[in-house]
């Protein structure tokens, strides 16, 4: 026979106020095989605690059921409580009788909360009696961590986990760390230039002894899981030894070819070979081979010639590196949705409509007009530059409904750069709503407004087209109820910022989720914003949405630390929760291995003494399980059970019912 | 093309590349057709070929039937509408493709039951499937018997099935359980539509899962209902409408008919149809950050 007690917490008045506790502890006591009950004002404090911890040990108790709160607020309490007196932790039980019960009940006579109540708590009297000890799992880790991606929110989670001790392998698709930052000119709300903050971070990354660069490399394939994860990366072709090339350039210098540079967006060119950025680390050019003659047509090859070190090899061949990791931070960043998308504003038709991201480069003293404003038909000095704000950002119809939340900060930068740069230039701003929250946010914005000149006006453009060398702008104020007609020299158009191409196939390789915008969804969006659903994946920046610098990098640095505090131990304790498949009864249809949302099912092959293969069968990892059950339902056999919600478990709560 | 059928069989045989061959052959009395299983190269001229071989044979290639796989690799005579079950073991991992070898079968229709066969195959003798195919020239298969069939099946499908669906689904909700209720009531649960069913292929059912016992096993109204629940929801997004089920049922339960709505209720959430590509597995059971959760309300 069990020795089971009963605790019902009064929980104050939350459940006392239409719960006659005191009865459902009576109530229970008659039942078979509940030796103990008892009912208290709050079972959750330390003298309750103490209370349990007695009433286990005197009336050597082999199972508990506290009847409080939803089991998310204090499982673990008493869980951990009955384990100090000696009990199973597993053999602890909770009734909800507070948010499934006493809340949603208002009689005050107490009458229907405590018959519902009586029926929770007997159910999971019945439950219990099932209940299997369970043991914590515990996992090895692999004290390395993968991060994807070199942008700021990248580079800062790499060099935190470096600092704390631990090797990073940085992984970054271009053939420079840096990302959309390094393309910034300058930075609000303190008006610092970009590169000048970032580049010795980004030197720093690359002189860290814990972190391997890996630039111009891809996240291929993603196997394993927490503190196990075996990551294939692919280093694509660079068609210049990384060990031996000095940086001298040379090779740039003498290249004959010149393309249109992605860096700079289309305003400038860029050799065939060539680093994206002066300052680009590793400061080891790449060869663009789709438009290098010497590899298209064997024609040409100056760079070799010129090359001091030798370190040209127009046969070098992509390589795959396999790297084992614990930990792994996805921080993939963003891109600007494609101005194309917008006819009416003209973009691509009329050369001085740009994007902020091209006003960026063309404020930046490293970009290509040396810092100068210049629009790129004429190079000719705009007297007047209409921003347009929102553009894609807030617009169901055409682009996203999410604001960008980054646009109204940058085109109040715009503004004051461009009043800084051009004196007694004028600039329109046309915006819905001007959103700065933000420590100094409102303030930069203001002092755009009332001491640089800007002009705001609130309202959408409706149309943006050329009229003698000018380019008209139309559009609606608002707030004084007319329509207004620009004449400007240039248009920059805030676009939407919006999730990189092929976000969606790098999450299905991860296993992690992502909404309809192809954003990486976090695993709570309060308590745990830069967790995924998969155990040991952690996300940083604007791979998760929009955001601004001093965000993405809280977000680098709250990655790196749930990293660190993974890897502070070599073995890692997990709730032992998880599916276990029944072998004999498994018909190896794979039904689980399909609908596992965390692929963690494996197909595993009896064999008999001879090595042949008698039978498939399916196999549940116990580090990636996170005993969600969906499994157990996809189940026709019936073939699999969860720990902890085992079928005669469950079945045993829904008789007593 | 029985002709064909029986040298095909015979070379195959012999050859080695299969040491079975499932097909159809006559009865004693020549009245019906029955699952023939061929294993010697002299018996080939057992197998026929006809409108009365109306049975998913697909069925014997299942890890229900051990002594048949212990056979060794085996060789079967396919409708369109088997090979679609065909497909669906393929994709449930229940073989590999090169583990059997497909012959299939072009077909211009089968009797719904072979009772009703007086020598001419007369479209009211046609089970609904067969009226709207589009399989009759089979589509996955290692050799074809028959002449190609320009059959095109109607756009919007036809038959007695489609209408009673359309005809339940404008009832309402009680009338609809009232009618449920009473046809699964008749139930002896002798379990012959799992048994005949291609895609039942458990070796342990839920049913026989006493520990806990999750269906009653007695012929009770309410194990009834569960077990035909069950049984019908364990074949959402899988199930062909290969019609062996009802065929089989000695109560006549219109299992088609809770099939047939089922496979509509799929064909609108998913865009599938099972059956017909070994590499897709049936999407309910699949997990897909892109799956629609406008059920949710």
């Amino acid at each position: 026979m069990p020795r089971i007690g009963v605790f019902v917490c009064q929980c104050g008045n939350n459940i006392a106020a239409t719960v006659d506790t005191k009865k459902v502890a009576e109530e229970m006591g008659k039942l078979p095989g509940v030796v103990y009950t008892c009912d208290y004002k709050f079972m959750c404090s330390s003298p309750g605690q103490e209370m349990l911890r007695q009433a286990i040990k005197e009336n050597k108790l082999d199972g508990i059921i506290v009847s409080a709160c939803s089991p998310h607020m204090h499982e673990k309490t008493f869980r951990k409580a009955a384990e100090g007196a000696g009990l199973n932790p597993y053999q602890c039980e909770i009734t909800n009788i507070r948010e499934q019960c006493s809340w949603v009940h208002h009689d005050k006579t107490k009458a229907a909360g405590t018959v519902k109540s009586i029926d929770l708590t007997r159910m999971t009297i019945q439950r219990l009696k099932k209940n299997q000890p369970l043991k914590k799992i515990k996992i090895p880790v692999k004290k390395k961590a993968m991060v994807i991606g070199g942008g700021i929110a990248g580079i800062q989670a790499a060099l935190d986990i470096a600092e704390g001790g631990r090797e990073v392998i940085l992984v970054e698709k271009e053939p420079s760390i840096g990302g959309n930052m390094a393309r910034l000119s300058e930075t609000f709300p303190t008006m610092d230039c970009s590169q000048c903050i970032l580049t010795p971070k980004m030197v720093e990354a690359e002189l860290n002894e814990n972190i391997t660069l890996y630039t111009y490399s891809e996240v291929e394939k993603v196997d394993g899981y927490i503190g196990n994860f075996t990551v294939t990366v692919r280093r694509k072709s660079k068609y210049v030894d990384e060990e031996r090339c000095t940086g001298c350039g040379e090779c740039i210098e003498k290249c004959p070819f010149k393309v249109d540079s992605q860096f700079e967006l289309g305003l400038n060119k860029r050799k065939v070979i060539y680093t994206p950025f002066p300052q680009s680390v590793p400061n080891v050019p790449v060869i663009d081979a789709p438009n290098c003659t010497k590899i298209q047509k064997d024609k040409c090859g100056a760079c070799a010639i010129v090359c001091g070190p030798k370190c040209i090899d127009f046969k070098m061949e992509d390589k795959l590196v396999t790297e084992e990791v614990g930990a792994i931070v996805v921080a993939t960043g963003y891109q600007n949705m494609p101005n194309e998308r917008f006819g009416e504003y003209g973009y691509g038709r009329i050369k001085d409509v740009i994007s902020g991201m091209q006003f960026e480069r063309l404020a930046s003293s490293s970009g290509p007009t040396g810092g100068e404003i210049r629009r790129p038909s004429d190079g000719k000095i705009p007297q007047s530059v209409v921003f347009i704000q929102c553009v894609g950002s807030r617009d169901e119809k055409k682009g996203v409904s999410y604001c960008s939340k980054i646009c109204c900060m940058y085109t109040a930068k715009h503004t004051k750069l461009y009043s800084h740069k051009v004196h007694g230039g004028q600039s329109y701003v046309f915006y819905m709503d001007i959103r700065s929250g933000g420590k100094r946010y409102e303030e930069f914005v203001r002092g755009a407004i009332e001491h640089e000149g800007a002009m705001y006006l609130r309202g959408r453009v409706s149309r943006v087209y050329e009229k003698n060398g000018k380019i008209m702008v139309q559009g609606a104020d608002t707030l004084s109820g007319n329509q207004v007609e620009i004449e400007a020299d240039m248009v920059v158009l805030a676009t939407a910022v919006v999730s990189r191409d092929g976000a969606d196939t790098l999450a299905q390789r991860l296993g992690i989720g992502y909404d309809k915008y192809k954003f990486y969804n976090e695993y709570h969006p309060k308590l745990k914003p830069v967790e995924t659903v998969t155990a040991g994946i952690y996300l940083a920046g604007t791979c998760m949405g929009p955001m601004d610098i001093p965000e993405s990098v809280a977000q680098g640095s709250a990655a790196a630390s749930k990293v660190l505090a993974l890897f502070s131990a070599d073995e890692m304790a997990r709730e032992p929760i998880t599916s276990v498949v029944n072998r004999t009864t498994c018909n190896a249809c794979w039904d689980c291995v399909t609908a596992c949302p965390y692929t963690a099912i494996e197909r595993e092959a009896i064999k008999d003494r001879q090595g042949n293969v008698v039978r498939w069968v399916a196999k549940v990892n116990d580090g990636v399980c996170q005993g969600c059950g969906v499994c157990v339902a996809a189940c026709r056999s019936k073939s699999i059970d969860l720990k902890g919600y085992t079928d005669e478990q469950v079945f045993a709560a829904i008789n007593a019912f | 093309m029985e002709k064909t059928l029986r040298l095909k069989a015979k070379e195959l045989l012999e050859s080695g590349e299969v040491k079975v061959v499932i097909g159809y052959g006559w009865n004693r009395s020549k009245t019906r057709t029955t699952p023939v299983f061929i294993t010697d190269p002299a018996d080939v001229d057992t197998l026929v070929w006809n409108p009365l071989c109306v049975n998913n044979l697909s069925l014997y290639l299942t890890r229900k039937y051990k002594e048949i796989k212990a056979l060794g690799r085996p060789a079967i005579v396919a409708k369109g509408c088997d090979i679609r079950n065909i497909v669906v073991l393929i994709t449930e991992g229940q073989f590999k493709r090169e583990d059997v070898f497909i012959i299939g079968m072009t077909c211009n229709g089968t009797v719904y039951k072979q009772d009703l066969w007086k020598g001419e195959l007369t479209p009211n003798i046609m089970p609904t499937k067969c009226h709207n195919c589009d399989v009759r020239n089979p589509h996955v298969t290692d050799f074809v018997v028959g002449e190609k069939s320009t059959f095109t099946p109607p756009e919007v499908p036809t038959g007695m099935v489609y209408d009673k669906v359309k005809d339940l689904d404008s009832k309402s909700q009680s009338e609809r359980w009232a009618f449920w209720v009473k046809e699964f009531s008749r139930c002896v649960k002798c379990y012959a539509c799992r048994q005949v069913c291609p895609l039942c292929y458990c070796e342990r059912c839920i049913t026989e899962k006493n520990m806990p016992q999750w269906i009653e096993t007695s012929a009770h109204p309410r194990g009834n209902l569960s077990w035909n629940l069950t049984r019908a929801m364990h074949l959402v997004g899988r199930c062909t409408f290969c019609g062996e089920c009802e065929r089989s049922c000695p109560v006549n339960i219109p299992l088609n008919l809770i099939n047939q709505k089922m496979i509509g209720v799929v064909k609108e959430a998913f865009d599938f149809k099972s059956g017909y590509d070994e590499k897709t597995h049936p999407p309910m059971i699949v997990f897909s950050p892109d799956d629609k959760e406008n059920f949710i309300k």
